[in-house]
């Protein structure tokens, strides 16, 4: 029975406006999306039955995402070329589809797999490049970056796995990937936030999840 | 105008809460190019995204005005404490969701008004959009300002902001209105002229145009149009058919209330409960046909992708053809893993039948009946009689039926109430508790949610009083002790929350200065129990000098001229009188399907009234 189900994978880019929309929104955005493609989805058993949905990794309000990831499950497979087609009509405008693949029953769960985020930081235009070097060279020289995350203290120095500052048409870029696993989740608003910058100055995107490979 | 520069914005909407409220985009939002159309209009629901969105009086005049080519209707909301906290330091007016254009750009602001403790957001909402507050502050660089809605019946405690009150149903007059202002501005014609040429459109009441004068003791003592040109009252509009229902609803991103496929199948209600301002204000009753429903469901769930339907009217057991609809809803969609619900059903064991039909669709909870009163006495007076036997009976079928919680509505406070009408209320609680307790043990829960009455314009129970607020309290404190250690659950307003509700929906328009000056003095969002703004208030009315008991707690004598006269809804004065000295005789008056008691919609209406057999109205 349950070798019938396909399970789909959806890359997609979150952009504009729904970049303001949290997880639990877009969770159900994307079950009300799917509604609308008139797919044979599956659903959860039992007297409320849901979608059964499952998004890779929570994107930070105000973040873009260029290449999220989620799973969806049909009760029998359809062509990808004809899901598609679907899905394109039903997504709102600024949540774009980049791809789709057929992904075996067997493999991990997206959550489970992931295991690190890349994200391109544009500064503040204000920002001095000297500058900003230098305090990033700061903090790195330091044994340990503790930052006060609601009631806990987390170690950044842990979760940053590579940063680099370039410069792109003019503007400032950080480029940093940090652990996205379910015990260790780096975010880089935190990181900006050691560095004295507003993140709601910048423009912050996800560009990529890196999942454990079999 | 320029749209506000979108990084401003964002990074405001970085700080706030759920900033999704604000950003629009959502499924079926519907953007048009702003130079294609001659026509714009922003249509506003005075409270935050989450409440207003869901109004399906928002998403009908959306859908007919989009639906013009020469139109185009954007939304707007109160923005949140924090939102607007950053916008007034910023200097960032009100904007609208779809192309983030501040209000003032739009030549129409349409502010949505079903009850009345939205006035001071929508004070707010102008104020945030540096609109001047008064509309004889305005001329004719400004929007024009209009209002629709349930509380535009008795609109004269805003009479002083808006330049004009849409009365009744808005789905033909709003376009009209839109054409007309669009015709007049273009050729030139100045604000006064404007005003005057609107007034004559049927429904539409240009409170400018009229004097009100007073007497000695603070009544009405005239009611004068100030141009020959203007009507001396103006009549709601109706439409005599149902039209076509919007299916492509918007589907919001952020969780709202009623967050569901809303469907209309019936306006208007036949029944005559005395207290029910609803019950009077949308005769005559309009039923849409089963087949129709049934599409729109279809098209509704394509377009929308939501899992829960909600069919709405003022009493879905009266549909003529309710059993038919639930039945054919459970077979058309029971494989479409949606939840149905069905509210205000009437007390009868054919309410769970209906409710049964619908099987698993039927989404978990209680089960909601709504007596409004308990002793035989109380329900004659309010006209909403319930035999005792039929009552125990549908809540033994209810609980027979698998349900495990029963809600029951009451109302106190209603005129001719005694103590042992209260006492009655919770007896009731009592035996259905043990009726339940009987047929399926200890999980069986009750709530008693017990609201106020507030006497409401044009029904029959306009001239009476409020229950001071002692006597409400003394009534809840019998309930509360009477509910105590007996797995009843009690729920209730406290007396006072009620005042504000009873001031200004019976209030004249002496009451908008009360109402600026609580909007100054910082009341808003008064809807929210959570910030009490009853101080406020009664400051207000003592700055202004006018005292809040004349609103509330006095008896209009019969012959009064109430604020509310000059706006008619079809319904005479005349036949309120009858069915309140019917009240005062003990007599009730039947379902007006069965019988004509001549209320006044067909002398008003019947000209409308379609011959197609296939269009059913509850008259006989």
């Amino acid at each position: 029975m349950i070798d019938q189900q396909a399970r789909i994978r959806m890359t997609y880019a979150k952009i504009g406006n729904l970049r303001f929309i949290g997880h639990l929104d877009l969770q159900r955005l994307f079950e009300r999306a799917l509604r609308r493609t008139n797919l044979p989805l599956k659903y959860t058993q039992g007297f409320s039955p849901h979608l059964r949905v499952n998004l890779a990794s929570a994107l930070p309000l105000g973040f873009i995402g260029e290449a999220e990831q989620m799973d969806f499950w049909l009760e029998e497979p359809i062509p990808l070329s004809e899901i598609a087609e679907r899905l394109r009509v039903s997504l709102p405008k600024e949540l774009v589809l980049k791809d789709l693949q057929s992904i075996d029953n067997q493999k991990p769960s997206l959550q489970a797999a992931l295991l690190s985020s890349a994200y391109e930081i544009v500064l503040p235009s204000d920002t001095n490049q000297t500058e900003i070097q230098t305090r990033i060279s700061d903090l790195e020289a330091q044994p340990a970056l503790p930052f006060q995350r609601r009631k806990k203290t987390v170690d950044l120095k842990d979760l940053i796995i590579s940063w680099q500052l370039s410069e792109r048409a003019g503007e400032l870029i950080l480029k940093i990937e940090m652990k996205s696993t379910p015990l260790e989740n780096g975010r880089p608003d935190e990181f900006l936030s050691l560095l004295n910058i507003d993140p709601a100055d910048c423009v912050i995107v996800r560009t990529k999840l890196t999942f454990l490979e079999e | 105008m320029q749209n506000l520069k979108s990084i401003d914005l964002e990074k405001i909407l970085y700080h706030v809460e759920k900033p999704g409220r604000y950003v629009g985009g959502e499924h079926n939002q519907v953007l048009k190019d702003w130079d294609s159309v001659r026509s714009h209009v922003c249509l506003v629901f005075p409270d935050i995204y989450d409440i207003g969105q869901p109004n399906l009086g928002l998403a009908i005049l959306y859908d007919i005005l989009n639906k013009q080519p020469d139109i185009l209707a954007e939304r707007a909301f109160a923005p949140w404490h924090d939102l607007e906290t950053e916008m007034r330091q910023k200097h960032l007016p009100l904007f609208s969701l779809e192309s983030k254009r501040p209000l003032a750009a739009f030549d129409i602001i349409g502010i949505s008004l079903p009850y009345e403790s939205l006035y001071t957001n929508a004070l707010n909402i102008l104020d945030l959009s540096g609109i001047p507050l008064l509309s004889s502050q305005r001329n004719s660089e400004h929007p024009l300002i209009i209002a629709g809605g349930q509380a535009c019946f008795n609109p004269e405690p805003m009479a002083d902001f808006f330049d004009a009150f849409v009365i009744g149903e808005g789905e033909e007059v709003t376009p009209r209105v839109v054409r007309l202002y669009d015709l007049l501005k273009s050729s030139g014609k100045d604000r006064s002229e404007i005003l005057i040429a609107l007034s004559q459109v049927p429904g539409v009441y240009v409170p400018s145009l009229y004097e009100v004068a007073y007497a000695q003791n603070g009544t009405i003592s005239d009611v004068m149009p100030k141009f020959s040109a203007v009507p001396s009252f103006v009549t709601k509009q109706i439409v005599p058919c149902l039209p076509p229902h919007p299916t492509k609803l918007i589907v919001p991103n952020v969780e709202t209330v009623h967050d569901r496929l809303s469907i209309e199948i019936m306006r208007g209600c036949t029944r005559g409960c005395r207290f029910c301002h609803a019950g009077i204000v949308n005769r005559p009753v309009r039923e849409r046909p089963i087949d129709e429903i049934l599409q729109i469901i279809e098209d509704g769930l394509t377009a929308t992708g939501y899992e829960e339907i909600g069919l709405l009217s003022l009493s879905s057991s009266d549909h003529t053809q309710i059993l038919e609809l639930t039945k054919a809803v459970y077979e058309r969609f029971h494989d479409r893993k949606v939840f149905v619900s069905l509210p205000s059903l009437r007390i009868a064991s054919f309410s769970v039948e209906l409710m049964d039909e619908l099987r698993e669709l039927r989404p978990g909870g209680g089960f909601t009946l709504a007596p409004e009163a308990a002793s035989p006495r109380m329900q004659t007076i309010i006209n909403k009689p319930l035999d005792n036997a039929v009552f125990e009976e549908t809540v033994r079928t209810i609980f027979e039926h698998g349900w495990l919680s029963l809600k029951l509505y009451y109302m106190i406070g209603l005129p001719g109430e005694t103590m042992e009408d209260v006492q009655a209320i919770l007896d009731a609680g009592k035996r259905v508790l043990a009726i339940g307790r009987q047929l399926r043990g200890n999980r069986v829960k009750i709530h008693l949610s017990v609201g106020n009455f507030i006497p409401k314009p044009h029904t029959p129970f306009q001239w009476y009083p409020l229950n001071s607020t002692e006597e409400l309290q003394t009534k809840l404190d019998l309930l509360k002790e009477g509910t105590r250690r007996t797995g009843i659950k009690l729920s209730y307003n406290i007396p006072d929350s009620t005042l504000l509700e009873a001031w200004l929906s019976r209030g004249d328009r002496r009451l908008g200065q009360v109402i600026l000056r609580a909007w100054q003095l910082g009341a808003k969002f008064d809807a929210w129990g959570e910030n009490d703004n009853m101080p406020l208030w009664r400051q207000a009315f003592e700055d202004v000098g006018l005292n809040p008991d004349f609103y509330a707690f006095r008896e209009r004598p019969l012959d009064e001229i109430l604020p509310w006269d000059h706006l008619h809804t079809g319904v005479t004065k005349a036949f309120l009188r009858r069915d309140l000295e019917w009240s005062k005789q003990g007599r009730t008056r039947g379902d007006c399907r069965e019988q004509c008691y001549a209320c006044g919609i067909l002398d008003a209406f019947g000209k409308v009234r379609p011959v197609s057999p296939l269009v059913y109205w509850g008259c006989p």
